[in-house]
């Protein structure tokens, strides 16, 4: 069978728009090829679609705000906790709502991921990237806290943007993980809320870590949470870093990150099919 | 001439599932994987029976020709757009793409209904792939093409279901893709505003754009491609002329 038949046909005008030229790229744009195992990231790719993910946040951001006339208040929802507690309770509130939201991303933007093609890997990142925002707003109420209580701010404050960019490394792998288990295994968006809370224990959010007996501690420090939480708190009441703690929080967070992206690539050319 | 699209014996195998479980959980997954590891990420029993959606279709597309895909419905019709749109894997089979792509494969994508006709357009546009200045440049075209200017500022769950068509068509008519996949997306448009639906794809495809068409409406098949496709039961039946190609569909259907 021809598949040529319409070559007088296909002839392309000569008034071309500026932006098209007669040339086709020697190379595809686009290769379309069955799955395999290892599905490499493509950063360029991600690069050209940066303004997705800055509209997916801002869609939830915006739709947000319109709904709620005190804007912003709903953030500060532990005010009256004194502010250590506050401290790990605002990071908490971060990995907790940012972990459900992007666990159900794929799931509620299912319309757009069976119409329209671009790295899905932006949906999770756009719903992590949301709560980064609730996140530094609430950020902004405690240094008014801080300033309010009087408490001294020394350069060890320059590590905290460090622990939050680690916990939104740490945020996004588990929910790009859940994310892509969810859209397969519908149960697993029911699990979590329980196992977030089982996590939550495991971390000092409402106690201390020194409460933890010396010889678990090395099991307990696995839980990168609990070393990023410490930290961050040290650094904003000039307590001592506990380095091997932070190191290890770090060893653990950044190779999870590495393998959920490579999950994720696994699971994301089926998603369309199972969601 | 080089092809703008080539598709290489291209293949989708589904599992219909087993007929015991509505929804998979991981609980059995796990269990299962206990028999095979690799099963936990592959997700499925082999042993579940399967549909060849596609089977083996290979075409060539040139730049700038209008291509009609037709058939009947679960032809396949769909999965080939979706394969080439990206939103689906092959199982078997490759196709390479010289150029952008815009899909339109649902009217009004990502249109939330909470954020107005404006925010809506920036939404819409972003996701199918324009960026910022791209969308604001084109905006006023989109605005009059979809006949929508008095209604820019109310939440698009306050469109008819014709203005939520208008205003997706228009955005993606304006994205100036190199291949436009379009699919059966002018069934419930009024007639006038098919008939300035056809006059756009035709005008692109004058600018040098490639487009594939699903469609059950054959006579717009008829007035605006070069050429048409005709897939049956998953495999590439019949290609050619649109009038040959139309009155041989005809004539399967009426056996």
């Amino acid at each position: 069978m021809s598949t040529s038949l319409n070559d007088a046909n296909a002839v392309i005008s000569t008034a071309l728009p500026r932006s098209r030229s007669n040339q086709l790229p020697a190379e595809p744009v686009t290769r379309i090829r069955p799955s395999r195992f290892w599905e490499s990231l493509d950063f360029a790719e991600l690069w050209t679609q940066r303004e997705v993910l800055y509209f997916l946040m801002w869609r939830d951001l915006k739709v947000r705000y319109k709904q709620t006339i005190i804007g912003a208040a709903w953030v500060i929802d532990g005010v009256p906790y004194p502010i250590f507690a506050y401290t790990a309770l605002l990071l908490w509130t971060f990995v907790s709502n940012a972990v459900l939201s992007s666990s159900y991303s794929l799931v509620t933007n299912a319309q757009i991921i069976t119409r329209v093609y671009f790295s899905r890997l932006l949906i999770p990142a756009a719903a992590v990237g949301v709560r980064l925002v609730d996140l530094l707003i609430a950020t902004l109420v405690l240094i008014g806290l801080m300033i309010y209580f009087q408490v001294p701010i020394t350069w060890n404050v320059l590590m905290f943007p460090v622990f939050v960019a680690e916990i939104a490394a740490l945020t996004l792998a588990v929910g790009l993980i859940c994310a892509a288990l969810n859209v397969r295994y519908r149960d697993v968006g029911t699990m979590l809320p329980i196992l977030l809370q089982v996590w939550m224990f495991l971390s000092p959010v409402v106690y201390s870590s020194s409460l933890i007996p010396e010889r678990l501690r090395v099991v307990y420090f696995l839980n990168p949470l609990a070393g990023i939480i410490d930290g961050a708190r040290a650094s904003l009441f000039n307590l001592p870093f506990f380095w091997a703690h932070i190191a290890i929080s770090a060893l653990v967070t950044f190779p999870m990150l590495v393998f959920s992206i490579h999950l994720f690539r696994r699971m994301e050319s089926s998603f369309a099919d199972d969601v | 001439m080089k092809p703008i699209i080539k598709a290489d014996s291209l293949g989708k195998k589904y599992h219909l599932g087993r007929r015991e479980t509505v929804a998979p959980t991981l609980r059995e997954a796990l269990k299962d994987s206990l028999k095979s590891a690799a099963q936990l990420i592959r997700g499925r029993n082999r042993s579940d029976p399967i549909v060849w959606a596609l089977d083996d279709v290979s075409f060539e597309v040139q730049p700038g020709e209008v291509v009609g895909i037709i058939g009947r419905n679960g032809a396949g019709k769909s999965t080939l757009l979706r394969i080439l749109a990206r939103i689906t894997r092959p199982t078997r089979g490759l196709a390479d793409l010289y150029g952008r792509t815009g899909s339109l494969l649902g009217v009004g994508t990502g249109f939330h209904p909470d954020l107005t006709g404006r925010e809506n357009i920036y939404l819409n546009g972003a996701i199918l792939g324009m960026n910022k200045q791209e969308i604001t440049r084109k905006f006023d075209e989109i605005v009059a093409f979809a006949q929508v200017e008095g209604f820019l500022d109310t939440p698009a769950k306050r469109y008819s279901s014709g203005m939520y068509l208008r205003l997706g068509f228009a955005i993606a008519a304006h994205l100036e893709p190199d291949i436009l996949l379009l699919d059966e997306v002018l069934t419930i448009a009024d007639a006038s505003f098919q008939k300035k639906c056809l006059q756009k794809i035709k005008d692109a495809s004058r600018d040098g754009t490639t487009v594939l068409f699903v469609s059950h409406n054959l006579t717009s098949v008829k007035q605006v491609c070069d050429r048409a496709i005709h897939i049956h039961s998953g495999q590439l039946y019949d290609d050619g002329a649109p009038e040959a190609v139309i009155s041989n569909y005809l004539k399967s259907i009426s056996h």
